[in-house]
């Protein structure tokens, strides 16, 4: 069963948001309807997340897709549709029951890390703890572990105005983590952060994830943070999902002008593996005893694959973990996919 | 455009809801003064430098020594000056009028950060009540509550609750959205997000808003002074009636000390209960004794709990010792004459005139001597009609009837008595300086309008004697169109005489005697010949409608009730002499050297 699925979700603002949706469902203009004063933040969203999956919903501000997150929680109630969390259907929740899902199972990380400035940082990473009824010792405890798994162990009795922004994320993080829910909603989580602190936390949300094997839906409107973390990417436009799939299949696949628009900016040699490259063949004969070459895993991020290339005088191997052989990649392919030419195009020249 | 009847409206409602709510307003009035009596018998309970020591330590524990010594320096003034049980009158009035106010804004400031529609229906009704003249309410309000504290403090609360509400809605509106979202993101309840989040982040704007609900307060305390409020407004107000200078600075200076020991304890206060600010408080503390070790004992400061149960058992130490200490004195004063009065309670109105104060104490010490428990209030002319109107306050004695206070006894005649007039006659009259050479007689004006510069100072235009005025004389005299007669104040009338008196410039006031003006200064009454202010106003004393029944003897003695010139003058004098605040003694004085007159006045 999946953890998360999101069926047919509207939401709309304004006057006589049912007649709206109505319209939209026969194809009616997002625009049409904002000239009569309605607002459709979101439109026939529908996606389907498996436990231990980062979701990531990528799109640009006024997208929807902090509107989209909210309805995952129940925060905002959906026009139309249904948020089923592990089978159940959280739209026909009473508001108490909301507010228990809310409180044990899903838990949210903000933009501007909305730590409560008058909790010191363990108050704030028991916070989730408190409300529901936990112990002092116990929370205080949990928040403690929680504080550790993210790197800020000693730091409990520091106030969250006397953190650094990468701190105070991870405050922020060890708050949402501490409850032990199984859902985790991001908003733009890094997105007020400095590059190279945002790398940082990409970095550990990752290390992290290997852990806990939580399940994440993550709001971005960076694509490249989209396609490091995304197992599966869903990129909004105008209220709607306008492609779903994984960072391989946006890259090599857009499934629009507006999507291609975006990948541009990417750095593709990060996103595509080795697999997503290579081509059919067996391990090059031209091979000597002493060759300087060396085979790849299918993960191998084609930046990396670049390095091994250059000092192979043939194409490189690309090999299972056990050893039998997936595929090579030639050097004029590499040069290729980086060049951004699609991939049908050098298929045809090969 | 038609004339709207708003004015006719405003009155049938007032009738209305006087004769259809009066339970509420009663309920209302018994538990606002239930809380006043409490607070002051708590607050006035202390010896007065035992009490100001203990708000210097209350200044020293949330501000620092300095702020401790001044405020003690402070208070020590207010008790040097004698006005120490009146600073602790207005003390409670205020604090009686913040409490009930923070009890009624808070909630609505939630409310109204809760609901747009709330904070669009509240925003022109606080408008209405900060900007509506609070003398436009007042007579209403004693209508509604009765003379004293009540209204005084009604009305603070109505000129006081919008800050606060406003400050209230926008401390919690203020909270960033994204915290408020977060307690709800993790399941938080509504009403903890309120208690938890919302309250203890938007606390140091709402403690401006309590600052301000203080602040409005002082400001209101002498208006609630002309209502029989007393306490340091009805000092102030005193000290205006009777262009008493130095008084009213000194009350003034009072109310400014109060004033500033409220505004900066509450401001220190709300750093204090606010989290963020006990945090940085905290941390300047302990930078202060990692430079200075030896300051950390210095720097201790209780925590709030602990301070605040320090604070409330010094002040029941001291208010018990207090008690303990008046009750003592007290039987020593109880009435030495037969008890005819069995306690039975009398409250008697007066305006701060001269003659007013005298016959009033004159009375009350009679009648306690009876065994009476008499109740004095000061107020303004019209809160004390309307207060005798509604059976609030038994009788006053200075009544100038039938031409001075007219207007009143046509509103208010048959809800009042009247027991007769016990001085006359009295007279009105223009007067000017002596040194004014060759102006004797009204008709001796006439032309002389450039050496006045064409006015005649008056008071207040209500005033029966400007009508008179302003009809009858100036145009018998032919002194229309060269004349200005100028509205103003009895006040500000006096205040320009003793000016233009200093200066000696000519001046030429409506005045009336008696009048303490006459002894004050050297002026001359001009003549009359043609009769034109009428035969002049005897000095009566109204009662309540009934209350002659209730009290027959009390009824008898009053309406036997006279003095003649010497002997008002002599008691004024004395009072005079006696200083303000011990009018009492100052009529058992004068009783003492007219043996037999007590026995006279009120006999057996």
């Amino acid at each position: 069963m999946s953890r998360l699925q999101a069926d047919h979700l509207y939401k709309v603002f304004g006057r006589r948001p049912d007649e709206a949706v109505r319209r939209l469902a026969d194809g009616a203009d997002r625009d049409e309807l904002r000239g009569e004063g309605t607002t459709a933040a979101v439109v026939d969203a529908g996606f389907v997340v498996e436990p231990g999956q980062i979701f990531v919903v990528m799109g640009l501000s006024g997208s929807g897709k902090s509107t989209l997150l909210r309805m995952l929680n129940g925060l905002l109630e959906p026009t139309a549709g249904r948020v089923l969390f592990d089978g159940r259907d959280l739209t026909a929740l009473s508001p108490r029951e909301l507010r228990a899902v809310r409180a044990t199972k899903i838990s949210m990380v903000f933009q501007h890390f909305a730590l409560f400035p008058h909790r010191n940082v363990l108050e704030n990473a028991a916070y989730g703890l408190e409300v529901q009824g936990v112990p002092r010792a116990e929370r205080e405890t949990r928040a403690a572990e929680a504080l550790e798994l993210c790197g800020l162990a000693g730091w409990e009795k520091s106030w969250p105005d006397e953190l650094s922004g990468g701190m105070q994320q991870r405050v922020g993080l060890a708050r949402a983590l501490a409850t032990d829910a199984d859902l985790l909603l991001m908003d733009e989580s890094f997105s007020a952060l400095d590059p190279l602190i945002r790398r940082d936390m990409q970095d550990q949300l990752l290390v992290l994830q290997q852990r806990l094997k939580k399940t994440i839906v993550f709001i971005t409107h960076d694509l490249n943070e989209a396609m490091r973390l995304g197992d599966s990417i869903a990129v909004m436009r105008d209220g709607r999902i306008v492609q779903l799939g994984t960072a391989e299949d946006i890259l090599v696949r857009p499934a629009d002008d507006y999507v291609a628009s975006f990948i541009q900016d990417v750095d593709r040699s990060r996103v595509l593996t080795a697999a997503a490259v290579m081509t059919d063949g067996a391990v090059p004969a031209d091979c000597p005893e002493d060759c300087s070459c060396r085979p790849v895993g299918p993960d191998t991020l084609v930046a990396d694959l670049c390095a091994v290339a250059a000092l192979a005088p043939h194409p490189v191997t690309v090999q299972d973990s056990d050893g039998s052989v997936l595929g090579v990649v030639p050097t004029e392919r590499l040069l290729a996919v980086m060049g951004g030419l699609a991939s049908e195009e050098v298929t045809a020249r090969a | 455009m038609p004339r709207l009847p708003l004015g006719d409206w405003t009155d049938s409602s007032v009738d209305w809801l006087q004769a259809h709510l009066s339970w509420l307003f009663d309920a209302v009035s018994s538990g606002v003064t239930g809380l006043y009596d409490g607070i002051d018998a708590v607050l006035s309970a202390p010896q007065p430098l035992l009490f100001a020591g203990i708000l210097a330590v209350v200044a020293w524990w949330l501000r620092g020594l300095a702020a401790g010594v001044l405020a003690f320096a402070g208070f020590a003034l207010v008790d040097s000056v004698q006005l120490w049980d009146e600073a602790m009158a207005t003390l409670s009035l205020v604090l009686v009028a913040t409490l009930v106010t923070l009890v009624i804004a808070v909630p609505l400031g939630i409310w109204a950060a809760r609901s747009q529609t709330v904070s669009a229906v509240l925003r022109p009704v606080l408008d209405f009540m900060q900007t509506m003249p609070a003398m436009v309410y007042l007579i209403p309000g004693i209508i509604f509550f009765g003379v004293g504290v009540v209204p005084g403090i009604i009305a603070t609360i109505v000129f006081a609750l919008p800050p606060g509400v406003r400050m209230t809605e926008l401390g919690i509106r203020q909270v960033d959205g994204e915290l408020v979202e977060a307690a709800e993101a993790f399941g938080t309840t509504p009403r903890d997000t309120l208690l938890r989040v919302q309250l203890p982040l938007a606390l140091p704007t709402i403690m401006a808003g309590v600052n301000q609900v203080i602040m409005l307060g002082l400001s209101m305390v002498v208006i609630a002074g002309m209502v029989g409020g007393g306490g340091l407004g009805g000092a102030v107000y005193r000290a205006i009636g009777n262009v008493d200078i130095g008084l009213g600075f000194e009350a003034g200076v009072s109310i400014v000390v109060l004033a500033m020991y409220l505004d900066r304890m509450t401001g220190a206060l709300g750093r204090q209960v606010s989290p963020l600010g006990r945090r940085a408080a905290a941390k300047a503390r302990a930078a202060l004794s990692a430079k200075r070790p030896g300051a950390k004992l210095w720097a201790h400061r209780p925590q709030p709990v602990t301070a605040l149960v320090g604070v409330v058992v010094l002040a029941l130490v001291a208010g018990g010792t207090g008690f303990l200490g008046r009750s003592g004195g007290a039987t020593s004063t109880t009435a030495s004459g037969q008890d005819s009065g069995h306690g039975k309670k009398i409250s008697i109105g007066y305006i701060p005139w001269d003659e007013g104060i005298a016959s009033t104490y004159l009375w009350k010490e009679l009648l306690e001597r009876r065994g009476y428990e008499v109740d004095t209030k000061q107020l303004e002319a019209g809160a004390l009609y309307t207060g005798l109107a509604g059976g609030q306050l038994d009788f006053q004695t200075d009544a100038w009837l039938p031409v001075t206070h007219a207007q009143y006894w046509e509103k208010y005649r048959n809800k009042l008595e009247d027991l007769g007039s016990w001085y006359g006659p009295t007279s009105l009259e223009l007067a000017v300086p002596s040194y004014v050479k060759g102006v004797d007689s009204l008709a001796d004006l006439k032309g002389k309008a450039g050496q006045f510069k064409g006015r005649i100072v008056g008071i207040e235009p209500s005033a029966g004697m400007m009508g008179i005025l302003k009809d009858k004389v100036l145009k018998e005299y032919g002194l229309e169109g060269e004349y200005e007669v100028v509205d103003g104040s009895t006040p500000g009338m006096l205040a320009e005489l003793k000016r233009a008196y200093e200066r000696k410039e000519p001046v030429v006031v409506t005045l009336w005697s008696p009048h303490w003006a006459y002894s004050a200064h050297d002026l001359k009454k001009l003549t009359d010949p043609k009769g034109t202010w009428g035969k002049g106003d005897g000095v009566h004393t109204l009662a309540r409608k009934g209350f002659a029944a209730d009290n027959p003897e009390v009824g008898a003695w009053l309406k036997d009730f006279e003095l003649t010139e010497k002997q008002l003058t002599d008691l004024e004098a004395v009072i005079q002499e006696t200083g303000k605040g011990k009018e009492q003694q100052a009529v058992r004085t004068w009783l003492d050297r007219n043996p037999g007159l007590a026995e006279k006045l009120a006999p057996q």
